[in-house]
């Protein structure tokens, strides 16, 4: 019986270490992992006993590139226990903060981790050389999501002004104004990406797993909505019940613990692909306009499409960002940013906003001082192995089936975890 | 140069790259052979530099470190983790780190997470030649450092307190209004950013060799704060005893 083994130590060009063993009997797939491999640093456990004063800040630390949303998530569980009723104007920074964090995670993927696999490269430096203009403008793009987020959180990672309540800090309007001018500029270049990544030759699969997003009535919603939803299964739920409805569970070849559909059975992919099918017609104008042009609409179940989702999320949030700095400048929310009063008092909540990879949840108990009693988090990338491992899968099936040869089949596999955009560093924590 | 990750958000790493106007300067000084977070391309037998990030947690990583030691000239460490042991640390404060474990995993611990070992600096395992301060690092400190491990350097190490530096900014004090601030007693370098935008220092560029932990706990106490708060603060990012501080240096400095 033919035999053939794929073990790839390290995937490159992801966030954290995670190995790929597939093993191929018979034309059978026989083995399909994603072994998981970061070392954990048990953020959970190490919250607990300390205030909820440091809580965020540390939270933050679970990872380097959505760190905002760590913040924002993790203030919105302590917001959610004491009763804290942000103003609009918070809303809106914390907004531009995760939007920030999307410019910066899209870009850093899209262009350093997924785009060499297009171009042939190991990475993507040998691109200065070979297209400097490229080259510059896709890192000038990653430059503007740091900018914004420096802008907004004082720092390009690991956010310093976001606290219980508001901001320490705030721009002047002149400084939104020109904020505003440099994000409308890099526009053009952002419509460009969707037609770069659309144009790049994938593989035709499709998902058999559901589709997980934050929805909101009118919105495309990134942190300011309770309501998760299911998108091929039909069904929505509080990120309250998020304990209820999605079942975490450990396996030996993987230190992040991977998840499932509690009503369902089912694993399911969340990332910028789940928020668009969920929410397409919310899309900034310009956007919407630059998915359809990519033939990108829902039900879209192609995971590789993830990366033209992330192009076209680029686009959309620097729309909706230099619309943001422009009310922002013109005073044009309620209230200030100034942290609001708030009373220390015990209870359980959980903070729910999209990652820019997806659906992220953390849960913390305190008791009355305000101390953590028990802290729970579950990242995008956690939730999404599972789809992952299956896609894998039928992938190498349907590879194998067509006489794929064994080079091939792991580029094709490793390209399709790094259109996963995992963060296997979150996925442990 | 190599670059190799360990324990740690991968933020510093990261954070190299957001460098972008001045990165392919920076990186053009040197042959980035492995980069696994950046590049395919495989690691090699031979290199003269090792960029490491990230605590070490494993005893795979341990011996990660020790390899890389053995081949590498010259090694930099970058950021809190690998400095200090960081925010990885902390889950070795206190309750202890077998609890931990169970805490997270319960009884049975996934193979994938090898042996763990209570998390510790790079630089408790191996010599380190250069540190690159804070959580994260500033990607032009680690342009600075480079270029001082490349071509050498009359530039001595900053010893002073952060507070001298936030003073400068003159915005006031924290401890005014009977809020810690560990500006008294970590390195200064970072132009005390956070104090700045209108947050503590929570001391993640490491102690000052100026600090004076005695002096501040008494100031943290007088103005009112609870003394079991200032400890909690400073093993966010400083471990063990004093902080992380040597016992020799400490009853130097404390007298």
């Amino acid at each position: 019986m033919a035999r053939t083994a794929i073990n790839v130590d390290h995937v490159a060009r992801v966030e954290g270490h995670g190995d790929i063993h597939l093993r191929i009997e018979g034309g059978q797939v026989t083995r399909c992992e994603l072994a998981v491999v970061e070392p954990a640093r048990l953020f959970e456990a190490m919250v607990a006993h300390r205030s909820f004063r440091e809580a965020a800040y540390v939270a933050s630390r679970v990872c380097g590139i959505c760190s905002a949303s760590h913040v924002v998530t993790d203030l919105r569980a302590v917001e959610a226990i004491f009763g804290v009723v942000p103003t609009d104007r918070t809303e809106a920074l914390r907004e531009m903060l995760i939007y920030g964090s999307y410019l910066q995670n899209h870009a850093t993927h899209l262009f350093v981790f997924a785009a060499p696999d297009f171009l042939g490269r190991p990475s993507v430096f040998p691109v200065a050389e070979t297209d400097p203009v490229l080259f510059d403008r896709a890192l000038g793009l990653k430059a503007l999501g740091n900018e914004l987020c420096c802008a907004v959180g004082g720092r390009s990672i690991h956010p310093i002004t976001a606290v219980v309540g508001g901001f320490t800090h705030e721009l002047s309007a002149a400084e939104y104004l020109a904020l505003a001018e440099k994000l409308e500029a890099a526009q053009e270049f952002a419509v460009q990406a969707v037609d770069l990544f659309n144009g790049f030759t994938v593989p035709d699969l499709a998902t058999e797993g559901d589709m997980l997003a934050m929805v909101k009535p009118g919105e495309y919603p990134v942190c300011d909505s309770n309501t998760v939803r299911f998108v091929r299964a039909g069904y929505e739920f509080d990120c309250q019940a998020v304990n209820d409805e999605i079942e975490e569970y450990a396996v030996d070849h993987s230190a992040a613990l991977l998840a499932r559909a509690k009503r369902t059975g089912t694993p399911y992919m969340t990332a910028a692909l789940a928020r668009l099918n969920a929410s397409w017609e919310h899309l900034s104008k310009t956007a919407r306009y630059a998915a359809a042009k990519a033939g990108l609409r829902p039900l879209e179940l192609n995971p590789y499409r993830n990366n033209v989702a992330q192009a076209v999320e680029l686009v959309d949030a620097l729309e909706r960002c230099a619309r943001l700095c422009r009310r922002l400048a013109a005073d044009e929310f309620e209230g200030t940013s100034v942290p609001v009063a708030y009373e220390v008092r015990a209870g359980r909540g959980i903070g729910f906003t999209e990652a820019p990879r997806g659906c992220l949840f953390h849960e913390l108990e305190l008791d009355e001082d305000g101390t953590v009693l028990r802290a729970s988090i579950i990242t995008p990338t956690a939730q999404n192995v599972a789809n992952l491992e299956a896609d894998m899968r039928r992938l190498a099936e349907a590879m194998i089936a067509a006489g794929a040869s064994d080079d091939e089949l792991q580029l094709r596999i490793e390209e399709l975890v790094r259109a996963y955009d995992p963060c296997l560093s979150c996925s442990v924590h | 140069m190599v670059v190799v990750g360990l324990a740690s958000c991968f933020g510093c790493q990261i954070n190299l790259t957001n460098a972008e106007a001045h990165l392919m300067d920076i990186l053009s000084q040197v042959d980035v052979e492995y980069w696994q977070l950046t590049s395919s391309d495989p690691m090699p037998e031979d290199f003269d530099i090792a960029v490491i990030e990230g605590a070490v947690t494993t005893k795979e990583a341990a011996e990660t470190v020790k390899a890389l030691r053995g081949i590498a000239d010259t090694v930099i460490t970058i950021g809190a983790c690998a400095n200090t042991g960081g925010i990885p640390g902390l889950a070795a404060e206190g309750a202890g780190y077998e609890e931990r474990i169970a805490a997270v995993y319960g009884a049975t611990v996934p193979a994938a997470c090898g042996t763990m070992v209570a998390p510790s600096a790079v630089g408790e395992h191996i010599a380190v030649d250069y540190e690159v301060a804070c959580c994260p690092v500033e990607p032009l400190d680690f342009a600075r450092v480079l270029q001082h491990a490349l071509y050498g350097s009359n530039v001595q190490q900053l010893t002073a307190t952060l507070c001298g530096e936030c003073k400068r900014n003159e915005r006031g004090c924290f401890y005014e209004d009977g809020t810690l601030c560990l500006g008294l007693v970590t390195r200064c370098g970072c132009g005390a950013r956070c104090p700045s935008l209108g947050r503590p220092c929570k001391g993640c560029a490491g102690l000052s060799a100026d600090a004076n932990l005695k002096g501040a706990r008494a100031i943290s106490a007088g103005c009112g704060i609870p003394t079991g708060r200032f400890e909690e603060v400073l093993r966010i990012f400083n471990h063990g005893e004093g902080g992380g501080d040597s016992t020799e240096a400490r009853s130097e400095r404390e007298g």
